[in-house]
């Protein structure tokens, strides 16, 4: 991955996400595509870490995000807690829950690991269905409170308008990419790309590959349950469909379209895979075919997604400009 | 050639706008499921709709005020998803601007669509989902022409109680219908009595085996099917192939001719359904209704498309009473007050937004018809329900 | 109590054939190629589709409708290997990828072509029953049973008794050797991918009369096969055998004390249950660093 790329991605990308109200203010359909494309986003920067920088494949992590969804629900309806610590205490009980699936099952063989991610992921969505007391059920919770305003100094925070609740999906999300970002370029990130490589070869090396893949299913899985979170609190309602097998397909899918590995690439992933399809309001069927060819086509020639093929175009655009400066 | 096409879209394009300028649109935004897994269902929703705007139309508009209006539907596809139900409704109300969105299949997709609905001070009337929950948000914008899961339970609850029923039984979908039908009635039917075997089976499962073994060994007299038609012909069929006698109560789905197709008099003979709308009734307004669905679709009517054509009608005289078509707070307020009679029954919203049409119980006859059993005062023999 | 327990034998057993055929397909796959085919349980579902297709449309015979639907799901065996699977070889995760893009594209094409409405067909042995004391099936619980006992007999001697079959197990063992003894291994890839194929569109001739075919139908039974090659044992055919039909009757029996709300949830924890304690699984030979 080109260095360069990557940080010019990721900057155009924040800069346009904090442009995006100002852009789209008088657009109120646009920021809300944009919101909950955002609230894809976050689960799918949990998938990127684990997926694309550990190379482990998950297809439950929805599930994992409904833990944190009706975590943070039930914490801020029921019993009142604040957006932050909801929001926190959402992560940290996804994130737990990562680390018990994660201890005994992380040693298996990477396609055992795959089938346990399923069956958890199936175990959860069955829970979120048949706790009727708890979590509503299959009748879906409603009256899921938006965070309450605050003030600083003069300055008014509310999140009631969809303003101010894309503002704070933002955050959030630039917060969890920033995340992202630390934890690649640190040495823990390149141990982790050790690992995916070869995990023999990190192993003798000294890398505690255990420990890393632990930590980066513990930290993917409470990423998801924060991506859960936002989800809910933006449709202010939460329902098992929203966090069934079908959704956690969907999640990996939009990490391969948008690039695996690619710091941007669940961004570039969960607007190609949420927003378009959503402006253009294509035929559900239409679109799923048309994605399952994608993905066939991509499997076979472009395995590293829309973000590798920039990649490679950006490298070809540099390679040229170069060229013209050495000979001119 | 290409000056040729330019004249000609520019023909069409000022015949439109004079068309426009002769006759004003009004365009109902509308949120159901056109796709996956309750697509058979949002079609009856969608012709409920449709003909309602045929019929409308067809009569050379609505008047409000000194202008005709002629109908038209901006539809969006939900598939039963939260997300994209949400996406749907903002886009209504956005883009479309559209004064009042009708429609919605799915609880917990109506759950995330009425918040925005509050948002932007749209009405929107849903004329299928039944969780009692919908009405209970203080959303002064939530209207529900059809009645609730809480409705529905008390009139199963009050027919088995007037049976000999017990032990009961349940088999039901594990989805807002199901789940929310098995426990309102159980609650209803309070602690004294007996329950036989609860089961819930996923939405597309339709192996009934392990069910059927556990309602012969609880000993159950009666079983109530809380699911569609397609896996409750088959329940009856395995039921009744398994050689279980029990007292059969079921939906509103189970007492069509449609359902009939599926199976055949014997084995229906004395079950019992709960009904939103018994297409047969010998009451005027249904047979008209129901005359008029199978001009236009050639079979049978359904509930769904019944409520849902209720639904436009509702809309229709809230914008008469209002005197507007575009100011979606005026209509709210006219839609708190009217009260009119509908194909379902009389359509008058409480304050919490929910309508109380009547339901209906009806019972299959030996020969493949029904008859209506409750309430009392619209009971009627086989050939009516 | 006996009646019960009896009557949900010969149901388990009916749905663990079912599970036989699939994880059958799943494991010969999975031993040969080294494939997870997640894609599978379409397949399955586009099997009842094409025996509906046949039987009404085209020979207006049951039996004939089943071979209809084998002999198409070969033919869409042999071109999936070849046009994705075969350039995926060794590369588990686009492998994945690839299987995730067959579910989307054949699930919602079935739809484009079907509609969303299930489809019912019913030939004469759902008509018929057997009474069995107070009891009763239909015939077709038993056509199952017995057609499935058949396939897997057949399966089993083509695999011993056969150059071909011989040849698929011999790559499956040691795919170096096999092509040093003259086996061309692509052949053995396409021939696996089309028995399994074949397979999976016998069950779904076999189980969609008797119930309702739709887009899906496949989705439970992949599932469960899946578990049952797992605790099986990866790549071993009689694991599978042992473990689709484990699966059927305890998901049977177990709904006689566990609510069914839950049967799902049962067959998943005993299946990470098994994953834990003994990976290799019933019959599986423990390779060396796993676990």
């Amino acid at each position: 991955m080109t260095r360069s790329f990557s940080n010019l991605a990721a900057l155009a990308c924040l800069v346009l996400g904090a442009l995006a109200p100002l852009i789209f203010g008088g657009q109120p359909y646009v920021l809300y595509v944009l919101t909950l494309a955002l609230c894809y986003t976050i689960p799918a920067i949990g998938v990127n870490i684990l997926y694309g920088y550990t190379g482990l494949v998950s297809l439950g992590h929805m599930g994992f995000a409904g833990v944190g969804a009706y975590t943070t629900a039930l914490l801020m309806k029921d019993v009142g807690v604040p957006f932050v610590p909801a929001l926190l205490g959402g992560a940290l009980a996804a994130g737990v829950l990562g680390v018990l699936v994660g201890i005994p099952c992380l040693r298996l063989r990477s396609h055992f690991f795959i089938v346990v991610t399923l069956a958890v992921g199936m175990i959860l969505f069955t829970l979120f269905n048949n706790l009727d007391a708890l979590t509503g059920g299959a009748e879906g919770l409603p009256g899921i409170p938006r965070p309450a305003p605050f003030s600083i100094g003069p300055i008014d925070f509310e999140f009631r308008s969809l303003t101010g609740f894309y503002m704070l999906t933002f955050v959030v999300t630039a917060l969890i990419f920033a995340l992202q970002f630390v934890l690649v370029r640190s040495d823990f990130g390149r141990s982790l790309s050790s690992v995916r490589q070869d995990e023999a070869l990190a192993s003798a090396r000294g890398v505690n590959v255990f420990g890393h893949k632990l930590m980066a299913f513990a930290l993917s899985t409470a990423i998801a349950g924060a991506g859960g979170a936002m989800k809910v609190l933006f449709l202010r309602a939460a329902a098992p469909m929203s966090f069934d097998m079908h959704e956690s397909i969907n999640l990996m899918m939009m990490l391969i379209l948008g690039g695996a590995g690619y710091l941007v690439g669940p961004v570039v992933g969960a607007i190609t895979f949420i927003a378009v399809p959503e402006f253009l309001r294509i035929a559900a069927e239409m679109r799923f075919i048309f994605f399952g060819f994608v993905l066939l086509v991509l499997a076979r020639f472009a395995p590293r997604g829309i973000c590798g093929l920039a990649e490679s175009a950006y490298k070809k655009l540099g390679r040229r400009e170069k060229t013209v400066v050495g000979y001119s | 050639m290409m000056k040729r096409m330019l004249t000609a879209a520019l023909a069409t394009a000022l015949m439109a706008s004079a068309a426009y300028a002769q006759d004003e649109t009004v365009t109902f935004g509308i949120v159901t499921a056109q796709t996956g897994p309750l697509a058979a269902p949002g079609k009856f929703q969608m012709n409920g709709f449709e003909l309602a705007v045929e019929q409308i139309n067809g009569a050379g508009g609505f008047q409000v005020g000194d202008t005709t209006y002629k109908l038209a539907l901006q539809v969006y596809d939900t598939r039963c998803n939260a997300a994209e139900g949400a996406s749907a409704m903002q886009r209504l109300v956005t883009v479309d601007q559209v004064p009042v969105v009708l429609g919605e299949l799915c609880s917990p997709v109506a759950a995330a669509e009425g918040p925005i609905a509050q948002d932007f001070g749209v009405p929107l009337i849903t004329t299928v989902p039944t969780a009692a929950s919908l009405t209970e948000q203080d959303n002064p914008y939530y209207f529900r022409i059809n009645a609730n899961s809480n409705q529905l339970n008390a009139a199963l609850a009050q027919y088995i109680q007037s049976i000999d029923g017990a032990p009961l039984s349940f088999i039901a979908w594990n989805n807002d219908a199901g789940r929310g039908g098995a426990n309102g009635i159980q609650k209803l039917l309070g602690d004294n009595y007996e329950i036989g075997y609860v089961g819930f089976f996923n939405v597309g499962e339709v192996d009934f085996a392990n069910h059927i073994t556990n309602i012969r060994n609880a000993g159950s007299k009666s079983v109530m099917l809380l699911m569609d038609e397609e896996p409750g012909a088959l329940a009856i069929r395995q039921i009744r192939d398994a050689g279980l006698e029990v007292q059969l109560v079921g939906t509103l789905a189970m007492g069509s001719n449609r359902f009939l197709d599926r199976l055949n008099a014997e084995y229906l003979g004395g079950m019992v359904q709960y009904s939103a709308f018994p297409p047969n009734a010998p009451i005027e307004r249904i047979k008209t209704f129901s005359d008029a669905y199978k001009a236009k679709y050639g079979e049978e009517s359904h509930g769904f498309a019944a409520q849902s054509y209720d639904g436009i009608f509702a809309a229709v005289e809230a914008m008469k009473a209002a005197g507007t078509t575009t100011d979606p707070e005026a209509i709210r307020d006219a839609l708190s007050e009217i009260s009119f009679d509908g194909v379902i029954g009389p359509i008058k919203f409480d304050e919490t937004g929910q309508a109380s049409p009547p339901v209906y119980i009806t019972e299959w006859c030996d020969d493949g018809t029904r008859k209506i059993i409750a309430p009392a005062d619209l009971a009627a023999e086989c050939g009516a329900g | 109590m006996t009646t019960a327990i009896f009557e949900q034998f010969i149901n388990g057993t009916m749905m663990g054939s079912i599970y036989v055929l699939m994880a059958l397909g799943m494991v010969l796959i999975y031993g040969v190629m080294h494939v997870l085919n997640f894609a599978h349980g379409v397949l399955f579902m586009v099997g009842g589709y094409l025996a509906h297709l046949f039987f009404f449309n085209l020979t207006g015979s049951y039996p004939l409708a089943i071979l209809g639907a084998m002999v198409s799901l070969a033919l869409i065996g042999v071109l999936l290997e070849r046009a994705v699977f075969r350039a995926l070889r060794d590369n588990l995760r686009m492998q994945i990828v690839a299987s995730l893009g067959l579910i989307m594209i054949i699930q919602n094409g079935v739809v484009q072509i079907w509609g969303p409405h299930a489809l019912q067909m019913r030939p004469p042995p759902v008509e018929a029953l057997v009474r069995i004391g107070q009891l009763s099936f239909t015939v077709q619980h038993f056509v199952i049973i017995g057609v499935v006992a058949v396939s897997v007999a057949a399966l089993y001697l083509f695999l011993t008794r056969t150059r071909l079959g011989t040849a698929m197990r011999a790559t499956s063992q040691h795919p170096e050797a096999a092509v040093v003894v003259g086996i061309d291994p692509n052949r053995v890839y396409t021939l696996t991918f089309m028995i399994a194929s074949a397979l999976a569109g016998l069950g779904g001739a076999l189980l969609g009369p008797l119930f309702l075919i739709f887009p899906q139908m496949g989705d439970a039974p992949m599932l469960k096969a899946l578990s049952a090659i797992i605790i099986g044992g990866m790549g071993s055919v009689p694991g599978a055998i042992v473990g689709g039909l484990g699966i059927g009757i305890v998901e049977s029996l177990s709904t006689l004390v566990v609510p069914t709300d839950y049967r799902d949830t049962i067959v998943f924890g005993v299946l990470i249950l098994m994953l834990l304690i003994r990976p290799w699984g019933i019959f599986g030979v423990r390779v060396r660093g796993e676990h």
